[in-house]
């Protein structure tokens, strides 16, 4: 939730230049962590991920049911679909994929970061992943 | 022939002390880690401390834990100038590495501490670290049955703060790392360093005057010297810090903590006025691998670090003088700094943090 505005500002700062791949690792002692995680892709299956993901993170910890639920009504969803979607939990195989991915890959903290393969962990200044971008532009460029 | 040599090797002996000065410290190889009597180390409690060491039940909104700022993957720092920090709030001084630091006498840059048990109970209550009440920590890990029967296995009791400290602090102490090339040099392999490395080690310990404080086995005096480092101009501009600054000046009863507009370093802790920004000298070990340096992480690069000590310190500060080093005496500070204080990469296996998905 905290690093959310730095990763819109890096999505601005490098629109058309990288491309952002969200992996959901809920953490099992927050109380709505895994169905946030699925309210996200039931929107993502009716067009509306990434204005999902902007309300979670900025209506964080109001991520409740009925709070997901209004969010979703907010984004004008077909709200029966949304609501099946995320109270039979559709979408948990993709996200116990995500956790298994993030296990391999001994993530433990949230949020975490891969730029290019380069893991960065924690909340960190827009400088610090710009200089790592740059970098990496660079070197593909 | 043989007077020849004898004399040969006489006038390099000789050269040698001339250029070590009578003040420098002597650098010693890393020997065997001290443990405590009272928290010996056992496989299962350092297990038990990784598990900790890694468990995000340790932080208040469970997002952190003491590898978020303590990252394996970065000699066991972060890599930022400020260290990581609780979610809406930030840290105000650089994160140090925990390589090796099982053979530091204080810890932290103010050294408040002197044991790591200590130490590791402190960022979990920080409210600008990982903001964990303790009493509430306890009853969270004596919520998870594994940690409960580990725990009695261990310790032959219940979970308790000082346990918890206890088995994070034999965990640290295995995170050693061994071989640096100064070491094998030390012991005599005369091929360990490069010739630039070695040329740089007779200005460490001469004309750069390094040796002053960074002696013995961890390059470190272990004492606090107020080199006057600017400070750090994210504490000028992210009104957060300055939250963070005024807040920890007001736990350690400065009175004055509402206009606190640098950090006064050790002075917090002891009020003695020689310890006002008087900041531990740090290890050089792994010194290639822990930037950016100084206890605000104020320089990017050691040729930055170089560039300081040799003018001599920050703007009046009573300890450096100038050095004068040229181009050349730079370039082989560097390269001994750069090449011979990094050991033998400290490898872990990550653990399995119990429930933790």
């Amino acid at each position: 939730m905290a690093v959310g505005p730095t990763v819109k500002k890096i999505r601005d700062a490098y629109q058309g230049k990288i491309k952002l791949v969200v992996k959901n690792f809920p953490y099992i002692l927050r109380d709505y962590s895994h169905i946030a995680a699925e309210a996200s892709l039931a929107a993502r299956d009716q067009g509306k991920y990434w204005e999902m993901y902007e309300l979670l993170l900025a209506r964080s910890p109001k991520l409740d049911r009925a709070s997901l639920i209004s969010y979703a009504q907010l984004l004008g969803l077909d709200i029966k679909k949304f609501s099946e979607s995320i109270d039979g939990k559709k979408h948990a195989p993709e996200i116990e994929r995500d956790k298994k991915l993030a296990a391999d890959l001994y993530v433990f903290s949230t949020p975490t970061f891969f730029i290019n393969g380069r893991k960065f962990v924690g909340d960190r200044p827009f400088e610090s992943f710009k200089k790592i971008i740059d970098e990496e532009l660079k070197s593909v460029s | 022939m043989l007077k020849s040599l004898f004399a040969l090797i006489s006038c390099a002996f000789l050269f040698e002390c001339a250029a070590i000065p009578a003040f420098a410290g002597t650098l010693v190889p890393l020997e065997s880690v001290p443990v405590p009597p009272q928290n010996v180390q056992t496989p299962e409690k350092i297990e038990l401390g990784k598990k900790l060491f890694f468990d995000r039940r340790l932080s208040g909104d469970g997002t952190m834990n003491c590898a978020t700022c303590h990252d394996p993957e970065r000699a066991f720092t972060d890599g930022l100038e400020l260290s990581l920090s609780y979610p809406t709030t930030r840290n105000w001084r650089n994160s140090p590495t925990l390589i090796n630091a099982a053979f530091q006498k204080q810890l932290f840059h103010d050294g408040r501490v002197r044991t790591l048990e200590e130490q590791a109970l402190f960022p979990m209550m920080s409210a600008f670290e990982m903001n964990r009440n303790l009493d509430f920590v306890e009853e969270v890990i004596r919520s998870v049955p594994e940690y409960v029967d580990a725990f009695q296995k261990v310790f032959g009791g219940e979970v308790t703060r000082e346990r918890m400290a206890m088995a994070i602090a034999a965990f640290e102490r295995t995170l050693i790392s061994l071989n640096a090339p100064i070491d094998k040099h030390l012991r005599g392999d005369r091929q360990a360093l490069s010739e630039d490395a070695k040329k740089g080690l007779a200005i460490f310990r001469g004309k750069g005057r390094c040796a002053d404080c960074h002696f013995g086995s961890l390059l470190s005096d272990d004492r606090f010297h107020a080199l006057n480092v600017p400070e750090n101009q994210e504490h000028r501009s992210d009104p957060r810090i300055a939250a963070t600054r005024r807040f920890v000046a007001k736990v350690y009863h400065y009175e004055d903590f509402r206009n606190l507009t640098e950090d006064p370093g050790r002075y917090l802790i002891t009020k003695d006025k020689k310890d006002w920004k008087a900041f531990r000298t740090p290890t050089l070990r792994e010194v290639a691998k822990t930037a950016p340096y100084m206890h605000n992480g104020i320089f990017p690069t050691l040729d930055d670090v170089i560039e300081f000590f040799d003018k001599g310190g920050g703007k009046g500060n009573t300890v450096l003088k100038p050095l004068v080093l040229n181009d050349r005496e730079k370039k082989y500070l560097k390269a001994f700094l750069s090449e011979a204080l990094t050991g033998e990469d400290v490898v872990i296996r990550y653990p399995n943090v119990p429930d933790a998905r």
